[in-house]
């Protein structure tokens, strides 16, 4: 194959190609995502949601924590002013900015390792303070980065590069250490519900307090090649899930409404993701504003 | 204290002040509007006394739920233009290392304050041991350099963090004030200036004028020589598009491979070019000495009255005193030594971080005696001894 066929030279038909990063800096659309992967589907729900709410670039600072998805700038909004931080410690800088300058709404990107795994004390703290900002905890229920690790949300009985026998540690799950720690609008969603997704995230732009927002992404390379679709429960014929087709139908069959979830048992809801909204209370006070209270006390003060 | 008017100023005048307490007070002078702490002994007088005097000033203290977050925090208020601080000790200060590297490598200034203690773990935290002098020249991985301060008073506490927080402004590197558990807590009378002389003093944080084309650039570029550009501001108009932990250009933003070099350059050079800006030193009856003391903080006050004794005894001593540690003012040194008997090096901790610099700087047949102690301070008996000794 030449590099004309796989590299055309011509702009491709994208709706969002002048929005993007890559775009502007490269002219040409860059991802450097495996094939089947989810990231890619996010910086572009990102950078419509962007560009169809109007956000101020100011207003809106986009950090970046460390792990496959830190690669999205090149597909986020060219004008989001984006900044790579340290691994897991992105809702301590986004705490910073916030109180620094309390006009600002940070947007955290934040993957299952970084915030679950090494990030998990930032996480919970940030919830608790219920500071205005939007954290989403991407979801691939592996280390992709570093080659396919088991991370803190691997589920029970995957093939993972440090779980080479099954995963046989229980998962964490964000949505429920969130809503334990007081996080005031919560929920989950995966990559095969977009619109879903987006919707989500408008609702976050306009909520005052810490919204957290969980993403079921597909890893192909490093989950889905590994593992079955039944993740190697006995007696049931299971498929390799190799492309990222398979995992988005795997993802889709996975995730069960939480609606739906009320009425399953315990060993039914076993390895499943529940998807929907887990809480929505914009009646929590929110940090800043309990902040500029204390600055009024202290000024009146002597 | 009853003469805090709410404002960022105390009213200029003679106030009687714990160490801690004289650098925030400092830090407010010159313009403080986030600190992030955790309390730690030997420090937690900083995070106390800005618990209460930051939100009147309208800015934010915040007691982070560890070192990481802390530092972290410093790093995003100051990547939003405040000027932000943290005050940790030695146990601290190695969480926090990470992330010194990393706002070394995107420029950010920020103020350190690190008030030493003695051992790991739960350690001696009453006693005084400077054994992080070594950690904040090497803090972290990558390569940059810092500027150290050591103050000896609780007024040179509260002068010298003003001129740290300039020094944060100008050259956008860590910058570490090492006051230590015995400084932090000694309480000493501080001289606080009228209002506007403070401010003659103070840099403050702006956005150049014009924020197109010259954009974070190091290149002048009527001339083509390296200058330090204002640090960026998230959420204004002069802030890079993207801001990333890796060698990046001289537009602030890329990291292609074949700048790393010239970015190693410009991160270590904008210090070592500066150096004889940059380095702060003080000399006391040098000009005929013939045995040299070089110290550094505490030990110092101990050197002053040996040399006065040694002095009385007929013995030609004087002391070179570093203000700033690091950058170590190498050619600075070298001359002061040159044709010195002895040098004597006090230093509370027993290495001898110092030492070996001065070792590595000076003629192999000048004996450099170290003085060390460790968790008490200098008498002024040790180091006349040792001046004694080499005087024979």
């Amino acid at each position: 194959m030449s590099d004309d066929v796989r590299y055309p030279s011509e702009k491709p038909e994208h709706p969002y190609f002048d929005s993007s990063f890559s775009g502007m800096l490269l002219g040409t659309l860059v991802s450097r995502f495996c094939g089947g992967c989810g990231y890619g589907s996010i910086g572009q729900l990102y950078t419509r949601v962007f560009e169809d709410e109007k956000l101020d670039p100011k207003l809106y600072p986009l950090v970046i924590g460390i792990g496959c998805y830190s690669q999205i700038f090149f597909l986020v909004h060219k004008n989001a002013q984006k900044m790579l931080t340290l691994h897991g410690r992105a809702p301590a800088v986004a705490t910073g900015m916030k109180m620094a300058n309390p006009k600002m709404k940070p947007i955290i990107f934040s993957g299952d390792g970084d915030c679950l795994g090494i990030g998990g004390n930032h996480f919970i703290h940030l919830c608790r303070r219920n500071l205005d900002c939007i954290l989403f905890i991407f979801n691939n229920s592996i280390y992709g980065m570093t080659g396919g690790q088991a991370a803190p949300t691997t589920l029970y009985g995957a093939m993972s590069t440090t779980t080479p026998y099954k995963m046989f540690e229980p998962r964490s799950d964000g949505v429920e250490l969130a809503l334990a720690a007081g996080a005031s609008y919560v929920a989950r969603t995966t990559v095969a519900h977009p619109r879903t997704l987006m919707k989500y995230f408008k609702k976050a732009l306009k909520h005052k307090g810490t919204s957290v927002i969980e993403v079921i992404t597909p890893c192909v390379t490093y989950f889905g090649r590994k593992n079955l679709d039944n993740l190697g429960s006995k007696g049931e014929k299971g498929e390799i899930m190799d492309t990222g087709g398979k995992m988005f139908e795997w993802i889709k069959k996975n995730s069960i409404h939480i609606n739906q979830a009320k009425f399953m048992s315990k060993e039914e809801l076993f390895n499943k993701y529940i998807i929907g909204e887990f809480r929505y209370d914009p009646s929590k006070s929110e940090y800043s504003e309990e902040y500029k209270k204390i600055q009024n006390i202290a000024m009146k003060g002597d | 204290m009853s003469n805090v008017n709410g404002k960022r100023f105390l009213k200029p005048g003679k106030y009687l002040m714990m160490g801690n307490v004289a650098m925030a007070e400092g830090a407010l002078s010159s313009g403080l509007k986030f600190f992030g702490g955790y309390p730690i002994t030997p420090s937690t007088e900083v995070i106390e006394h800005l618990a209460k005097r930051l939100p009147e000033v309208g800015g934010c203290c915040m007691q982070m739920e560890d070192e990481l977050a802390s530092i972290n925090a410093v790093m995003g208020a100051s990547l939003v233009g405040a000027k932000a601080m943290t005050a940790t000790s030695g146990p601290g200060l190695s969480l926090m290392t990470e992330t010194i590297s990393m706002a070394a490598n995107i420029e950010i200034p920020f103020v350190f304050c690190d008030v030493q203690r003695c051992g790991p773990g739960t350690g001696f935290v009453t006693v005084p041991h400077h054994n992080d002098i070594g950690l904040t020249r090497f803090a972290g991985n990558g390569e940059f350099e810092v500027i150290a301060f050591a103050p000896m008073s609780c007024q040179e506490l509260f002068d010298l963090t003003i001129t740290a927080f300039n020094y944060a402004e100008t050259y956008r590197c860590p910058i570490f004030i090492l006051s230590d558990a015995y400084l932090g807590h000694i309480h000493e009378v501080v001289n606080i200036p009228p209002k506007e002389e403070i401010l003659k003093r103070v840099i403050d944080r702006t956005i150049p004028k014009d924020t197109k084309g010259a954009k974070f650039t190091y290149e002048d570029i009527k001339t083509h020589k390296l200058t330090i550009p204002k640090p960026y501001i998230v959420g204004t108009e002069f802030c890079p598009p993207l801001i990333i932990h890796l060698p990046h250009n001289q537009d602030g933003i890329l990291m292609p491979e074949e700048n790393s070099l010239r970015f190693m350059k410009i991160m270590i050079d904008k210090i070592r070019d500066n150096i004889d800006k940059i380095s702060l030193t003080e000399e006391y009856k040098l000009d005929d000495a013939e045995i040299i003391i070089i110290s550094y903080g505490l030990p110092v006050r101990a050197s002053y009255r040996a040399v006065d004794l040694a002095r009385k005894k007929g013995i030609k001593v004087g002391i070179f005193r570093l203000i700033t540690v690091w950058p170590f003012p190498k050619e600075k040194v070298k001359q002061v030594v040159a044709g010195a008997k002895a040098i004597i090096v006090p230093e509370m901790n027993y290495t001898g971080v110092i030492a070996e610099q001065v070792e590595r700087v000076t003629d192999l047949n000048i004996p450099v005696i170290k003085v060390p102690k460790v968790a008490t301070l200098h008498h002024p008996d040790d180091i006349l001894k040792a001046i004694e000794e080499v005087a024979k």
